[in-house]
């Protein structure tokens, strides 16, 4: 079941981002910091990151994943799934 | 004057007398006076002298004169035998008055104006004469004469008489009335000139002789002109009745030949002559009988006129001759009426019967015509010939067509009765053509009873074709009813014997050889049917035959032919020793199979354990770390020698499995181990120690690069085995939970430790496999009790390379990496966006963590 959040910034969010395209594995939440941002949002360490607002992440690298988060600026919208 | 008046009479009866007082005495004279002045016979005289004689004659002649009614006032017999002359002379002149004058009747005066009026009538053309009485107007004599003139004009030359001289006048007409008319003297002509009143009565009785002398030539002359008017009535009378003769000839020949005419009902043929019939019918009673009508009009008038004629003439009736009497001319004139009227009645009814004749002969015709147009061609269309060749639904059609024209021919029945019955009519009411109508008419009812004929025996040979067509009608449902399922069956065992089979064991085959043996048991029964069905067809062919139906047609239930039948049964005969022939092969076939069978099952129950065996010891090996890694790794080397040396055995399976798979052998209960299975459990087996030597050589690895001590490692893998309950190498998530706990790791049951759990699993199975390798475990375990992230290492370098900075530049990678490391560092790096970022400040911080799959956002 996915769910989306959002989060207003500014950075940082409280997140650990691993995997990608590149590493042959889906990227998802591998840490979380307590009391943080994407903690408070309802965001779950091993949730998949499916959309970085918006765009499908199916086909993104670790580092183009990276690059789109640090984009958002101050809003950061994510569709998740856990 | 009275004795020459009496003298004048008695001279006729041969006597006179001298003294008129005296000779009367006797009354003989007086007498015979009376006799000759009345002409009739008085009683016979007394002849004695004697007085009473004498008054018995004279009283004869005095009742004699009373009977003529004179009345003798106060003259008696006596008195005149006695020889009273006042008397006797008043009785002479009585007599006179009676018999001479009074006789006169002119126009029934009295006696004396009768006279008067006769010398009135007599003298009226002399104008010199005009008498009025009988005493002075005589005077000039001129009357006498006149009258003398009037009667006998020779006698007298009246042109020279002269009114002055009387005498000459009186004496003239006394002479000539002396000589010429024998009438006396009577008057003295110069006692009547000397006279101034002569006598009157001696004139009447001269005028008197005058009247008697003129009127007896008078009379003559009336006899004569009443004669000749007699004459004349007769002769008109005779001319009448003559006409009347003549026109009753006349209008009786008329009658006569108009009759006949009348009653000729001599018929005419057409109506035009009944018509021109009528037409001088009316021409008859318009322009020829009215003038008859008025002939015979004419014949009664003149009849009646006639018979009034003489009856007013006192002549008998007229009595037409024989036969043209007034009853004949009637009855035939009746006759002629009634003929006329039987005759107009038959005119019209003639023509009324000529006019319905036409009629009726004109509807003979056109009934005749229809009739004769509608039975024209219908006697040859029975007599074809069609349901020879039809089949049973076209005799149905025909029959029902047949059917259609019995009623049709039904309903015509009546329309030929109605000609019979017009020609009947026409018969009785004498038409002129009657023979030909007859003709005709029997034409039509010959050719109707032929009709009749004709459509019966069509109706029986249509029924009777229709019963054989049925026949076999039905013996073809028959056939086809019992040939089809045959057909079907032979068709059913003909595949059947065809059938290509495919069975995999001798009990397939085996069942399908007894079904066969069943299937050839049953052939005799069906050759029977196939009998009988033919059977059927032949009865069939015999019918035809027998009747002469055509077959035309042929069976429309089926299409099956006993040919195609016998075709069918023969070759059903052929295939079953071929079936056998089949069956026994496959037979044998079979249980070849059975031998590759148990060839390759035996094979394969050997080799199937062997690896199953080899697997379970590999398994153990790797699990009950016997000795070292190295030790470990030799062992497994030495197992892998044996399996390579295996392969033949495996090589030789698969040969026995090629036979096996070339004969279609599908099923093998010889064994439980398909080819598959042992193919599998071979590359499992292959692959397993492959895997298991690589995991040993990657622990070896592991173990060397790590440092992780060989009892740290027998820890590990101790735990790993614990857990590893099911023995697959792998754990599951709980598994692993538990293990790591085991292991010291302090995993709560909170949110905290769900996530840091979540955190592990997520390393140890980045790839969401579920399960935890050992060598995933391994690495795990030597990662957490190893150095820190690697990322935070090469965090470390750049920030060393960067100066200390959170950024660095492209010009400190270039200077500090080799240009291939740099290059690929200034691609991918993204620009620095902190609070002290310059232009071409680059994110080393996010590359980092990036390569290793993990970034801090």
């Amino acid at each position: 079941e996915s769910y989306k959040v959002m989060l207003n910034g500014p950075a940082p969010w409280g997140f650990r981002l691993q995997g990608g395209k590149d590493f042959s594995m889906p990227l998802s939440i591998s840490r979380l910091t307590l009391g943080g941002k994407a903690a408070q949002a309802g965001v779950g360490v091993g949730d998949w990151v499916l959309y970085i607002d918006g765009e499908s992440t199916s086909a993104m690298t670790h580092i183009e994943a990276q690059n789109r988060i640090r984009a958002c600026g101050d809003r950061l919208c994510l569709t998740l799934s856990r | 004057t009275f004795t020459a008046w009496c003298n004048s009479h008695l001279r006729k009866a041969g006597t006179q007398i001298e003294n008129i007082e005296e000779d009367f005495r006797d009354g003989l004279k007086l007498m015979l006076l009376l006799e000759v002045i009345s002409g009739e016979r008085l009683a016979k005289p007394e002849r004695g002298k004697m007085r009473v004689h004498k008054i018995s004659n004279v009283n004869k002649a005095l009742d004699f004169i009373a009977s003529k009614g004179v009345k003798l006032v106060s003259i008696g017999a006596e008195e005149i035998v006695d020889g009273n002359v006042k008397m006797t002379l008043g009785m002479i002149w009585t007599i006179i008055l009676r018999f001479a004058i009074q006789d006169i009747s002119v126009e029934e005066t009295s006696a004396k104006e009768g006279l008067l009026l006769w010398c009135q009538r007599k003298t009226a053309p002399y104008k010199n004469v005009n008498i009025q009485n009988f005493h002075i107007s005589w005077k000039d004599g001129l009357g006498f004469c006149a009258l003398i003139h009037r009667h006998r004009p020779e006698l007298i030359d009246y042109g020279k008489l002269r009114k002055d001289d009387p005498l000459t006048n009186l004496n003239t007409a006394f002479d000539v009335a002396e000589k010429y008319l024998d009438i006396p003297k009577m008057l003295d002509a110069e006692d009547i000139v000397g006279t101034a009143r002569p006598d009157e009565k001696a004139i009447m009785t001269y005028v008197s002789s005058f009247y008697h002398a003129f009127s007896g030539a008078q009379k003559a002359e009336t006899a004569a002109n009443r004669i000749c008017k007699v004459l004349a009535v007769n002769q008109e009378n005779e001319q009448l009745m003559e006409d009347y003769e003549k026109l009753a000839s006349d209008l009786l020949e008329w009658i006569r030949r108009t009759i006949p005419w009348l009653e000729n009902r001599a018929p005419e043929n057409t109506m035009q002559a009944m018509q021109q019939k009528l037409e001088d019918f009316r021409d008859y009673r318009r322009l020829h009988k009215p003038p008859k009508v008025q002939e015979k009009c004419q014949l009664e008038i003149n009849f009646n006129t006639l018979q009034t004629k003489l009856r007013l003439s006192n002549r008998p009736a007229f009595m037409p001759s024989e036969g043209k009497m007034v009853s004949d001319i009637n009855n035939a004139w009746g006759g002629l009426e009634q003929a006329e009227k039987g005759y107009e009645e038959w005119l019209l009814n003639e023509i009324r019967r000529l006019e319905r004749l036409d009629h009726l002969a004109e509807k003979f015709r056109q009934k005749a015509s229809i009739h004769e147009s509608w039975t024209d061609g219908k006697e040859a269309m029975l007599q074809q010939k069609d349901y020879e060749t039809a089949t049973l639904s076209e005799i149905k059609a025909l029959l029902k067509k047949h059917e259609a024209f019995e009623s049709d021919l039904a309903a015509h029945q009546d329309r030929v009765e109605q000609i019979a019955a017009i020609a009947q009519e026409l018969n009785e009411l004498d038409y002129y053509d009657s023979p030909s109508v007859n003709a005709r008419c029997q034409k039509i009812c010959d050719q109707w009873d032929n009709l009749g004929a004709l459509t019966q025996k069509r109706r029986e040979a249509l029924e009777r074709t229709e019963k054989l067509l049925e026949t076999i009608d039905q013996l073809y449902l028959e056939y086809a009813k019992r040939a089809a399922p045959f057909n079907n069956w032979m068709e059913g065992a003909m595949e059947d014997l065809q059938d290509t089979f495919i069975v995999h064991t001798i009990e397939e085959i085996q069942g399908l050889t007894t079904a066969h043996e069943q299937f050839k048991a049953t052939l005799p029964d069906a050759d029977k049917e196939r009998q009988a069905i033919l059977g059927i067809h032949n009865e069939v062919s015999k019918i035809v035959q027998t009747y002469h139906v055509n077959m035309a047609g042929t069976n429309p239930y089926t299409t099956i032919t006993p040919h195609e039948i016998n075709g069918k049964w023969e070759h059903v005969r052929q295939l079953v020793p071929r079936r056998d022939q089949a069956l026994m092969e496959e037979h044998a076939r079979q249980q070849q199979n059975e031998r590759l069978r148990k060839q390759f099952g035996a094979q394969a129950n050997v080799i199937g354990p062997w690896i199953q065996t080899k697997m379970e010891e590999i398994g153990r090996i790797s699990i009950e770390m016997h000795g070292t890694l190295e030790d470990q790794l030799n062992h497994l080397r030495q197992y892998e020698k044996s399996i390579v040396n295996y392969k033949p055995k495996i090589d030789q399976l698969e040969g026995d499995h090629q036979l096996i798979q070339e004969a279609l052998i599908f099923d093998n209960k010889h064994t439980n181990y398909t080819m598959e299975h042992i193919r599998v459990g071979w590359e499992q087996l292959l692959t397993t120690i492959a895997r298991t030597i690589n995991e040993v050589e990657n622990q070896i690895l592991t173990r060397d690069a790590k440092g992780i001590s060989q009892e740290q490692m027998n820890e590990f893998r101790a735990s790993f085995n614990h857990f590893d309950r099911d023995h697959s190498g792998t754990l599951g998530p709980e598994e692993f939970k538990a293990c790591l706990i085991s292991l010291g790791y302090d995993i709560g049951n909170d949110a905290q430790g769900e996530a840091e759990f979540a955190r592990i699993m997520s390393i140890v199975d980045p790839n969401r496999m579920g399960v935890v390798t050992f060598q995933a475990f391994i690495d795990f375990m030597s990662r957490e009790t190893a150095d820190t992230d690697t990322a935070d290492q090469v965090m470390a370098s750049f920030k060393i390379l960067a100066g200390d900075k959170n950024y660095i530049t492209v010009d400190e990678l270039r200077r500090e990496l080799p240009p291939d490391q740099a290059e690929y560092c200034i691609a991918r790096m993204a620009p620095y966006t902190g609070r002290d970022a310059v232009p071409g400040a680059l994110d080393y911080m996010s590359f980092s963590t990036a390569l290793y799959g993990e970034s801090d956002l």
